[in-house]
């Protein structure tokens, strides 16, 4: 099926829906994502004692800085963002590194067509394991090879699960590129670092940044490893979040400033590079 | 076109490759399949060896000790397993239906590009990006039974205070709306692109034809975006089942059992009670089950694929 952008098109879909329908859902929905944001944001810079009254106090007269503190003093959130900090990153690097270079191999490479098939069947299917399943080994193993509350760990893992995902976007992008391009850099005498480096990362360069962001919100949000491998030195900021469910049921207020600083880095950067972002989503999801 | 199929297509071109493109083929390969052999098959398959063994990781210098099929056998006999099945399905059928009919209405109402739309689109982007924990703790708050706001909101509606997250009533449908609440974005987000890919003649063409509006919906427009829509049910089934964080944060699996998911179940076992063997042993069954499931996705849509030309 060929792209056909139009745009009488959307028009013809969306007026098939009443006006007043349309504006009604549409606000319902804004209203929906918008307040619990704001009431987390509100939530985190509220004076204790507004946050039993009755009824709440939806626009806070008194607001204090003192949760925020309270979360850099007492609650690690420094050492929290610079872990997921350097976890999120680290991860980005290798996986998009090392997932173009075998997305490039199967998409372009010399490989037969049942060996590309397999490939890419492959990439597809690990991609959907659930991360549970290894849980246990990689808990027994971290622990035997010394490697429990580390980044490095942490790192491996969210590799670990993000480079099928990289492959399989980074395939879709490859086989984008047109054979010619290809085909002049062989004839150029290109070897095949050559027109990986210097022909196909260029152009592709939009899937590449997809790959990134997606990996980054991935690994920045990752949980499920994060609490079981790290203790205290190597804990991330969702770790930390959680951390308040268990001991701290109450302490709304340093919750919500954690779950602030949690999400605001993660939405700038999708927010500056929101057309890859969904690029890399429909390209991932949406292969046509 | 997936990349299975467009690869068929490519490699009929028969081009002449040089000893170097291979060598290089496979060492762009190689540092891929080291990382995924070491941290994903190699568990695998201690995992797998475990499920025969039963194990205390808690113990110092605990020994793995073979006991045959016996973890299967508690396992199938095991009503907390039964139960947490239970549940996993039922959160998965409920809140992906949710996500994906709320998903493609707002889709229809978002495919056109004007300003008012691509901004409300990047605001939507938020809850998809927030992490897991995050909105599960948000919305833990905002449910609670004496503080939450939600109850505010319900009783200025004559209701009743209700203990969203400590009634077993009310707990499961809790979880099932955080997780709509952040995953619907994903599908309209996916559903608008496809649609904007829909040639707009096939709709004229019924349009003057005196289809009605929803006859134009159901006849025109979802037979087209089915392609999408089964790959955007895939991958949402599939992670619907991996729920893990949001419940893990929101009731811990409780009240009682109401919202115990297969893998806090397993994690649980795990890592709380420490019997490895026996979660190992659901580990497994698990990953063949989803095994099963992704396969039949991936039939299915090869066949849509052939289908559609």
């Amino acid at each position: 099926m060929k792209k056909n952008y139009s745009f009488s098109i959307s028009d013809t879909i969306t007026n098939f829906l009443s006006r007043p329908v349309r504006y009604i859902s549409l606000g319902i929905l804004l209203i929906s994502v918008l307040f619990p944001l704001y009431w987390l944001a509100v939530s985190s810079v509220k004076v204790q004692l507004d946050y039993l009254k009755f009824p709440p106090v939806f626009i806070p007269t008194r607001v204090t800085s003192q949760n925020y503190a309270d979360i850099f003093q007492k609650y690690g959130a420094f050492s929290g963002l610079v872990n997921t900090f350097v976890i999120a990153m680290v991860t980005a690097v290798i996986c998009v590194f090392f997932g173009s270079m075998a997305a490039y191999a199967i998409a372009k490479g010399a490989l037969s067509r049942k060996l590309r098939n397999v490939f890419g069947l492959w990439f597809m299917i690990q991609k959907m394991y659930p991360a549970i399943s290894t849980a246990i080994p990689v808990y027994v193993v971290m622990r035997h090879l010394g490697l429990m509350d580390t980044k490095a760990a942490l790192i491996i893992m969210n590799v670990s699960f993000n480079l099928p995902l990289v492959v399989w976007l980074m395939i879709g992008f490859f086989q984008e590129v047109p054979k010619e391009i290809e085909q002049s850099g062989e004839i150029d005498g290109c070897n095949m670092w050559q027109r990986f480096f210097l022909l196909a990362v260029p152009i592709t360069k939009p899937g590449l940044i997809a790959s990134a962001i997606l990996t980054l919100v991935a690994a920045w949000n990752e949980f499920l490893f994060a609490t079981i491998l790290s203790v205290n030195r190597a804990k991330t900021l969702s770790v930390a979040i959680a951390g308040f469910i268990s001991d701290r049921g109450l302490e709304w207020g340093p919750m919500a400033a954690m779950a602030v600083l949690l999400i605001i880095p993660p939405t700038i950067i999708v927010w500056m590079l929101q057309k890859n972002f969904v690029a890399g989503l429909a390209m991932g999801s949406v292969k046509e | 076109m997936n990349p299975i199929k467009s690869a068929k297509k490519r490699s009929g071109s028969g081009r002449l490759r040089s000893r170097s493109d291979t060598i290089t083929t496979w060492a762009f390969l190689t540092p891929t399949f080291l990382i995924l052999c070491i941290t994903a098959f190699i568990p695998l398959l201690y995992s797998f060896y475990l499920s025969f063994h039963s194990l205390k990781i808690n113990m110092p210098n605990a020994q793995p000790v073979f006991i045959g099929l016996n973890n299967f056998k508690m396992m199938f006999g095991d009503e907390r397993f039964a139960t947490a099945c239970k549940n996993t399905v039922f959160f998965v059928v409920v809140s992906v239906a949710f996500e994906v009919v709320l998903g493609t209405m707002l889709a229809m109402m978002l495919s056109s590009d004007t300003k008012a739309t691509r901004l409300i689109v990047s605001l939507c982007l938020i809850p998809m990006i927030m992490a897991p924990v995050a909105s599960g703790t948000l919305w833990r708050m905002m449910l609670d039974r004496s503080t939450g706001v939600i109850n505010y909101f319900i009783t200025l509606l004559g209701v009743e205070p209700i203990a969203f997250l400590a009634d077993i009533k009310y707990a499961m449908g809790s979880i099932i709306f955080v997780d709509v609440w952040r995953q619907t974005p994903w599908v309209t987000i996916l559903m608008a692109s496809a649609l904007k890919g829909i040639s707009s003649s096939s709709i004229e063409a019924a349009v003057v034809d005196g289809a009605t509006r929803l006859g134009v919906f159901f006849r025109v427009i979802l037979p087209l975006l089915r392609p999408v829509m089964i790959i955007v049910l895939m991958i949402r089934i599939v992670d619907g089942f991996k729920v893990f964080d949001t419940v893990f944060v929101m009731t811990g699996g409780g009240p009682g059992m109401a919202t115990e998911m297969l893998p806090n179940f397993i994690y649980n076992q795990g890592l709380k009670y420490f019997n490895t063997g026996y979660s190992s042993a659901m580990a497994f069954v698990f990953i063949f089950f989803m095994s099963l499931v992704s396969g039949g996705f991936i039939m299915l849509r090869n066949k849509v694929d052939r289908d559609m030309g």
